[in-house]
C-alpha cells in the first residue's frame, strides 16, 4: 500500500518534469518544430484513446477519426455561438464525444470482432460526411474554430503556435496522468480481466457490458479532446479533415506505439508527425522522382507497421520490459 | 521494479521526444524570406496523391515547366523562380501542415496554386497568412468567400466562381433553350448553394432537380437512380453541377442506361482527363457543353497555349498537354507578371500591391476581364461555353469564343467585349 502511494507521488512528479522538460523545448525551437510539437501532443491523446479500447478493453475502433471529428465540431459549435472560453470549449468537446462513445458503446458492447470494426469503420466513412447535410455545421467548407491569440501578458513574442504547443501539451499531460491513474484503479483492472477471459471475467461477478460501454465512453472523450486540438491547431473544421487515412493512422499510431502499453504513446505520435517529414529528406536526398517522392511516405509507414508486427508485436516498450523481466 | 523501469522508459522517450524535436537549430532569419538578388523561392500545396489527386496532380509540373523557361531566358527582374512542391492529399490538417512546412521550413517567399476551399481557409487561419502578410496566389477555389478581402487580405483568386459559372449557364440555356425542359444535378452542400443562388438569379426554372449528398456518388446504385429519376422526367437538356466523381457517375450510367440528353457540364466536373481517371472514357463528353475561361488546350492558333505547348514539349517532358497544364501554366504566367510588376526591390507587400494596382491589366491568356483591384482579389469573372469533341477537348463553337462576363452578386450576364492584351514576346517578362 505505501509502495503504491509513493509510486503514484513519483509518477504525478515524472509528469510535472516532463511537462517542464516541454516547456523549456518549446522555448528553445523554431516555430515549425513548435507546431509540429502540438500536433504530437493532439496524436498522444488520440493514440491513447485507441489504446485504452483495444489494448486495455479488447474492442476494435477503425472509426476513431468520426469520434474526433464530434470533438472538433463540438468544439468549435461552442466557440462560434456561445463564445465559450476555450477551456470550456475542450470541455464540452470531451462531454460530446463521450456521449456518442456511449451511445456507440451501447451498440458496440452487442458485437465484437469484424463486426465491430466494421461498424466503427461505417462510423469513419458516414460521419464526417453528415455535416454537408446540415448548414449550422458549415458543409465541405466546415467550420471556423479560433480560439483566439495567446493571452498579452506572455509578451509579445509569443507566438500562435506556442500557444497551441502549450494548450495541447497540457491537455495530453493531464490525460495521460488520469488515464495512468485510471488504469491502475479498479476500472482498469476490470478492462484487463475482460480482455484476457471474458468469460473468466463474468464468472467473476463482472459486468462486462457495462464495462465495456464505460471503456468506449472513457475512449470516446479522449478522442473528442483531440478532435478539438486538431481543430486548433488547423485554425478550423471541415469533413475532410476526418478521412478514413486518419483513422487508419491513429491505428497504426497505436500499433507502433504496442497496443497494450500506454507507455509507448509517444513512440507512435512521434512516428506520425516526423515519417513525412523524413521522407521528404530521404527523397530529396537521394534526388528521387516525383513518384518516389510521393509515395515515400505511406510505404516507410507500412513498412514500419509491418517490422512492428513481425518482431515487436507489443510495441518496442512492452517488448523491452519483457526482455528485463526475463534477464531479472 | 516494474515500476522503475516504466519510469526510466518514459524519461527515455521524454529525452527521444525532445531530442526529435531539437534536431533543426534555428537558421537566421532574412529581412524577406525567400527572396535573394538572383532567386526567388515559390510553394505550393496540392494533392499529389490520393482521390483527388487525378488531373490537379499536372498542376505544379506545368508550373515547374512554365519557371523553368522564364528561368532559362534570364528570369524575372534578374531572379530565378524555383517551386517547392508538397503533397496533402486534399485533407485540410495536411495542408496546413505542408503549408508550415513551406514558410517555416523552406522559407517561401509566397504560396501559389493552394488548391481545396476547406484547405485554403484552414491554411489562411491556422499559418496565419494575413497576420504574416504572406502572399497566397492565384488559390484554386471558386470559394467566393475569397473575395472578402478583410478577411483574406493576403489571397488572390484565379477562378470564377460558382455563382459566376451558374449565371453565365443561365443566360446560355435562355438564350438556346428557351421554353425547353432544363434539369439540374447538384451537391447538396454550400459548393451546390452558391450555384443554385445563381441559377436563381438567372430565373431559370428547372423541370427537376436533383441533389446527392457529398460522397453518395460513390455508393453503389444512387448514380442509378439519377438517371431513372432524369428519364421519368424526360428533360431536353442535363446541368451536371457536381465533382469530377459525381459527373462521371452520371455518365457512365446515363451510358448504360443508354440515355442521352444534351448535357451541360459545369466546370468542376468536366475536365476530360479527371473523368477518364474515373473511367469515363472521353469520347462519352462528345457533343456536351462546357465552361472554361482560358482558351482550349486543342487550339494551337492561339498564340498563348501554342507557348504553352512548346514550353510542355521542352520542360515538362511525355507529360500530355491539357487542361490541368494551361491551368498551371496561366498562373504560373500571371505570377511572373505580378513578380515583374512589382519591380526589382520585391517585397512581400510590394507583390500584393502590385496584383491590385495593376492585376487588371496583366497579359494573361485568360479570355475574361481580370477582376483585381485594391477592392477584388477575384481574377476571372466569366466564362466562355463550347463543346467537348470525341477526344475530350473542349472547343468553342463555330471555332469563335463567346465569352460571358458577370459578377458574383446581382450583376448582369452581358457578352464581353474585352479585349486580351497581347502576349508579351516569346511569353516572357519583357
Amino acid at each position: 500500500m505505501h509502495n503504491l502511494k509513493a509510486s503514484n507521488i513519483s509518477r504525478f512528479f515524472g509528469f510535472i518534469l516532463f511537462g517542464v522538460i516541454l516547456l523549456i523545448v518549446g522555448n528553445s525551437v523554431d516555430e515549425l518544430r513548435v507546431y509540429q510539437g502540438a500536433t504530437v501532443a493532439m496524436y498522444v491523446v488520440a493514440i491513447s484513446s485507441i489504446i485504452l479500447l483495444t489494448g486495455y478493453s479488447g474492442q476494435v475502433s477503425l472509426g476513431h477519426g468520426a469520434l474526433l471529428a464530434v470533438g472538433g465540431y463540438g468544439a468549435a459549435l461552442l466557440r462560434n455561438n456561445f463564445n465559450a472560453p476555450v477551456w470550456l470549449c475542450f470541455a464540452g468537446a470531451v462531454l460530446l464525444a463521450a456521449l456518442w462513445g456511449a451511445l456507440l458503446g451501447a451498440t458496440a458492447a452487442r458485437l465484437s470482432g469484424p463486426y465491430l470494426a466494421g461498424t466503427t469503420l461505417a462510423l469513419a466513412v458516414g460521419l464526417p460526411s453528415i455535416a454537408n447535410q446540415f448548414k449550422f455545421l458549415g458543409g465541405e467548407q466546415g467550420l471556423i474554430f479560433d480560439i483566439g491569440l495567446p493571452p498579452a501578458s506572455l509578451g509579445e513574442m509569443f507566438s500562435l503556435y506556442k500557444w497551441f504547443f502549450w494548450i495541447a501539451s497540457l491537455a495530453a499531460l493531464i490525460s495521460m496522468w488520469w488515464l495512468q491513474n485510471l488504469l491502475r484503479s479498479r476500472y482498469g483492472r476490470v478492462w484487463r480481466a475482460i480482455r484476457t477471459q471474458s468469460i473468466a471475467a463474468e464468472l467473476a461477478g463482472i459486468h462486462v457490458a457495462r464495462s465495456k460501454i464505460l471503456a468506449f465512453t472513457v475512449s470516446a472523450g479522449l478522442a473528442g479532446l483531440a478532435g478539438a486540438l486538431l481543430s486548433m491547431t488547423i485554425s478550423t473544421v471541415s469533413p475532410g479533415a476526418f478521412p478514413l487515412t486518419l483513422s487508419f493512422a491513429l491505428a497504426t499510431g497505436a500499433v507502433i506505439s504496442g497496443v497494450t502499453t500506454l507507455g509507448g504513446v509517444i513512440i507512435g505520435a512521434v512516428t506520425l508527425v516526423a515519417i513525412p517529414e523524413i521522407a521528404d529528406s530521404i527523397a530529396h536526398r537521394i534526388g528521387a522522382s516525383e513518384n518516389v517522392t510521393n509515395n515515400l511516405p505511406g510505404l516507410l509507414v507500412s513498412g514500419l507497421l509491418i517490422l512492428t508486427v513481425l518482431f515487436v508485436p507489443n510495441g518496442p516498450v512492452e517488448q523491452m520490459k519483457h526482455r528485463k523481466k526475463v534477464h531479472i | 521494479m516494474i515500476g522503475k523501469n516504466r519510469r526510466k522508459l518514459s524519461v527515455a522517450s521524454a529525452v527521444i521526444a525532445a531530442g526529435s524535436l531539437l534536431l533543426t537549430a534555428m537558421p537566421a532569419q532574412a529581412a524577406e524570406p525567400g527572396l535573394t538578388a538572383s532567386s526567388i523561392k515559390l510553394g505550393i500545396t496540392i494533392p499529389m496523391t490520393g482521390i483527388a489527386s487525378p488531373g490537379y496532380n499536372k498542376i505544379p509540373g506545368a508550373m515547374k515547366a512554365y519557371f523553368e523557361y522564364v528561368n532559362a531566358n534570364g528570369g524575372v527582374n534578374g531572379r530565378k523562380i524555383t517551386l517547392v512542391v508538397k503533397d496533402d492529399q486534399y485533407i485540410p490538417t495536411l495542408a496546413v501542415a505542408k503549408a508550415n512546412e513551406l514558410i517555416l521550413k523552406d522559407k517561401v517567399f509566397a504560396l501559389i496554386g493552394t488548391l481545396g476551399t476547406a484547405s485554403n481557409k484552414a491554411i489562411a487561419r491556422s499559418a496565419q497568412l494575413k497576420t504574416r502578410g504572406i502572399p497566397a496566389l492565384f488559390v484554386n477555389t471558386g470559394f467566393s468567400g475569397f473575395a472578402d478581402k478583410k478577411a483574406y487580405p493576403t489571397s488572390f483568386s484565379l477562378l470564377p466562381s460558382y455563382q459566376m459559372e451558374a449565371k453565365v449557364i443561365g443566360k446560355y440555356l435562355d438564350e438556346n433553350f428557351a421554353g425547353k425542359k432544363v434539369a439540374l444535378l447538384y451537391q447538396d452542400d454550400d459548393f451546390g448553394v452558391d450555384a443554385l443562388n445563381g441559377f436563381k438569379q438567372a430565373k431559370i426554372d428547372f423541370a427537376i432537380k436533383i441533389p446527392y449528398a457529398s460522397g453518395s456518388q460513390g455508393v453503389a446504385g444512387v448514380a442509378g437512380t439519377w438517371i431513372t429519376k432524369l428519364q421519368a422526367a424526360a428533360p431536353d437538356v442535363v446541368v451536371l453541377f457536381g465533382v469530377s466523381s459525381a459527373t462521371a457517375a452520371a455518365l457512365g450510367n446515363a451510358y448504360a442506361y443508354k440515355y442521352a440528353p444534351k448535357w451541360i457540364l459545369g466546370s468542376v466536373g468536366g475536365d476530360a482527363v479527371t473523368l477518364a481517371a474515373n473511367k469515363v472514357p472521353p469520347v462519352f463528353l462528345a457533343g456536351a457543353k462546357g465552361l472554361s475561361f482560358a482558351p482550349s488546350p486543342a487550339d494551337a492558333t492561339d498564340e498563348y497555349i501554342k507557348m504553352f505547348m512548346d514550353v510542355n514539349a521542352t520542360y515538362n517532358k511525355g507529360v500530355a498537354f491539357d487542361n490541368n497544364i494551361v491551368a498551371g501554366m496561366t498562373s504560373a504566367f500571371l505570377a511572373v507578371q505580378a513578380i515583374k510588376s512589382a519591380g526589382p526591390n520585391l517585397t512581400r507587400k510590394g507583390l500584393i500591391a502590385a496584383i491590385e494596382k495593376n492585376g487588371a491589366t496583366f497579359a494573361n491568356p485568360g479570355l475574361t476581364p481580370l477582376g483585381f483591384s485594391s477592392t477584388s482579389h477575384v481574377g476571372a469573372t466569366g466564362y466562355w461555353i463550347g463543346t467537348y469533341d470525341t477526344s475530350g477537348a473542349l472547343k468553342p463553337d463555330g471555332g469563335k469564343y463567346t465569352v460571358y462576363t458577370t459578377d458574383s452578386g446581382n450583376g448582369p450576364v452581358v457578352l464581353s467585349t474585352y479585349k486580351r492584351p497581347a502576349m508579351p514576346a516569346k511569353g516572357l517578362p519583357n
